[in-house]
C-alpha cells in the first residue's frame, strides 16, 4: 500500500470518530446556527453609521424589518411633539381655520401598562421624522421640494387630513407640519413642513 | 403540560404577555388600518413598487383592510392563549407559535411606520424559538444555541443604545431626559417639571442610563450574584420607562430574554472573578 493510500485510510477511519455523522439533524442544526450567527453580524454592522453594506442589509434584504437599530433615544433624543394640521381653501384669499388632527393624546394613569395611544402617536413620529430626513436629499437633487411630494411619507399625510370633513365637493386642502416642546410652554411652536394645496 | 423549568419556555410565557397586551391595543386601534387611516393599505402598499414584490403581496391585500388584520389580531390572541396550553417542544406548540411568527411577519409589511424595537426584538425572539424547536429536527444543542442568540441580542441592544449615547452631548451633559420627559409623546408633566427643578437628577439619570447600558454585557462574564445587578436595573429601567414614558411593550419584550441571559452566565465557562 502506498503513502497516500495510508493517509486516505487513516483520513477515513479517524474522520468517522472526529466529526459527527451527517444526519438531517445536524445538517439542520448547522444551517440554523449559521442563519443565526448572519443575523447576528448584519444587526451589528447595521447599528452607528449607515454605510453602503448596512444600507444594502437595510433595504434590499431586510424585507420584514428584522434587522433591529438599538440606539434608541441616542444621539439625538425626540425633544419635540410633532403636530398635523389642515385648512381649506374656500375662495381665492378665504381659507378655513386650522384644525389640527388629534394625536398627541394625554396618557392615563394605566399607560404603564395599556398604552393603545402610543401607535398613532409613533406613526407621526416617523412619517414626520421620515420626511423631514428626506427633504435635504430633495433640495439636494432637485433643488425644490416638489418631488417630496411622491414621496410615501408625504402621501400617508395628504391621506390622513384628506378623510377629514370637506367644507365643499370640489375641495382645495393645504396641511402643516409643526413641532412643540411639549410641556415646556417657554418654546414657541416651530413650522417644519407646509404644504401647497391639493385638489381631494 | 408546559415546564416553568424549561428556559426557552419561560423566554415564550413572558414574551406572551407582552404580545398578547399589544396584540389587544391593536385591535383598539385598528380603524389606523381603515381606508382613511393612517397607515391604510391604499398608501402603506406604495412602499412596495416592485413588480416581483406586489404579485408576493397580492394574496394578503384583502388581509390588510381593517377588517382583515382586525381578524388576524383576534386568531393571534387565541394562538397566544393557546400556547398556554401547548409547550414550545410539542408537534402543537411549534404549530401555534408558526402561526403567531406567521402573523407577526405579515403585519409588519402593514405596520412599517409605528412599530418599535420592542416589535423587532418579539419577532427576533419569535423566529428564533420557531426555528430552534422545530420537531424532529431541532436538538438540545440548537435551543441552547437560540437562546444564546437572545441573550446576545439583548446584551447587544444595551450596549449600542449604552455607546449612542455615550457620543450624545445632550446625554452627556445630562439635559436628553429632561428634554425627553417635556414631551407629550413620550414625557410626564409631573417627571418633566421634577427634573426642572433637580438639575443634579437629571445628570444622574443621564449618566446611570449612559453607564449601565454599556456596561451591561459585563452580565454575561460576572458571577451571578453581580450580574443580578444589572437585571435587576434592567427589571427597574424598564418598570419606569412603561410607567413614565408608556413604553408598556419593551417591558415584556426586553424582560423576556433575561432568562437567556441567565442561562449564558450560567453556561460561562469562566467568569471575570
Amino acid at each position: 500500500m502506498g503513502r497516500a493510500q495510508k493517509v486516505l485510510s487513516f483520513l477515513l477511519t479517524h474522520s468517522k470518530i472526529m466529526m459527527p455523522k451527517l444526519n438531517p439533524t445536524v445538517i439542520y442544526e448547522f444551517v440554523v446556527t449559521v442563519f443565526l450567527a448572519c443575523w447576528f453580524l448584519a444587526t451589528i454592522l447595521c447599528q452607528f453609521k449607515e454605510t453602503k453594506v448596512s444600507w444594502f442589509i437595510r433595504y434590499k434584504i431586510d424585507f420584514f424589518s428584522l434587522i433591529p437599530l438599538w440606539t434608541f433615544f441616542a444621539p439625538h433624543p425626540g425633544k419635540r411633539d410633532y403636530h398635523l394640521l389642515f385648512r381649506d381653501k374656500i375662495t381665492d384669499g378665504n381659507y378655513s381655520e386650522w384644525q389640527e388632527m388629534e394625536i398627541t393624546e394625554e396618557r392615563t394613569i394605566w399607560s404603564w401598562l395599556w398604552n393603545p395611544e402610543k401607535r398613532d402617536k409613533k406613526i407621526l413620529s416617523d412619517v414626520v421624522q421620515s420626511l423631514v430626513s428626506s427633504i435635504p436629499s430633495y433640495r439636494e437633487k432637485t433643488g425644490s421640494l416638489n418631488l417630496l411630494m411622491f414621496s410615501t411619507p408625504y402621501i400617508i399625510v395628504l391621506h390622513a387630513i384628506s378623510q377629514y370633513k370637506k367644507q365643499s365637493q370640489n375641495c382645495f386642502r393645504q396641511f402643516m407640519l409643526a413641532e412643540s416642546s411639549g410641556y415646556q410652554k417657554e418654546t414657541t411652536p416651530s413650522l417644519i413642513l407646509l404644504s401647497v394645496f391639493h385638489q381631494i | 403540560m408546559i415546564l416553568f423549568n424549561d428556559l426557552s419556555q419561560t423566554v415564550l410565557i413572558i414574551l406572551s404577555i407582552g404580545l398578547f397586551i399589544s396584540t389587544l391595543e391593536y385591535l383598539k386601534k385598528v380603524q389606523i388600518f381603515s381606508p382613511s387611516g393612517l397607515l391604510s393599505w391604499n398608501v402603506m402598499q406604495l412602499k412596495w413598487t416592485k413588480q416581483d414584490q406586489k404579485s408576493f403581496l397580492k394574496p394578503f391585500f384583502k388581509l390588510f383592510s381593517a377588517p382583515g388584520l382586525a381578524g388576524l389580531f383576534i386568531i393571534r390572541c387565541l394562538l397566544i392563549v393557546g400556547l398556554l396550553f401547548y409547550p414550545l417542544q410539542s408537534t402543537t406548540g411549534w404549530i401555534l407559535i408558526s402561526l403567531l411568527g406567521a402573523s407577526l411577519l405579515l403585519a409588519s409589511l402593514v405596520t412599517y411606520y409605528g412599530s418599535d424595537g420592542s416589535d423587532q426584538m418579539s419577532m427576533l425572539i419569535i423566529i428564533t424559538l420557531i426555528l430552534c424547536n422545530l420537531p424532529v429536527l431541532a436538538s438540545g444543542k440548537l435551543r441552547d444555541i437560540g437562546l444564546w442568540f437572545i441573550g446576545l441580542q439583548a446584551c447587544l441592544s444595551y450596549a449600542v443604545a449604552g455607546i449612542a449615547k455615550l457620543v450624545s452631548s445632550e446625554w452627556r451633559s445630562g439635559t436628553a431626559i429632561k428634554d425627553v420627559f417635556s414631551t407629550k409623546t413620550y414625557g410626564s408633566k409631573k417627571a418633566s417639571l421634577l427634573l426642572q427643578k433637580y438639575p443634579a437628577a437629571n445628570r444622574f439619570l443621564c449618566w446611570n442610563v449612559i453607564i449601565m447600558e454599556s456596561l451591561f454585557p459585563l452580565c454575561l462574564f460576572l458571577p451571578w450574584e453581580f450580574a443580578l445587578i444589572f437585571l435587576i436595573w434592567g427589571f427597574t429601567f424598564h418598570f419606569f420607562t412603561a410607567l413614565i414614558m408608556g413604553l408598556n411593550s419593551f417591558f415584556w419584550a426586553f424582560m423576556a430574554t433575561y432568562p437567556a441571559i441567565y442561562f449564558i452566565n450560567h453556561q460561562m465557562p469562566w467568569h471575570l472573578f
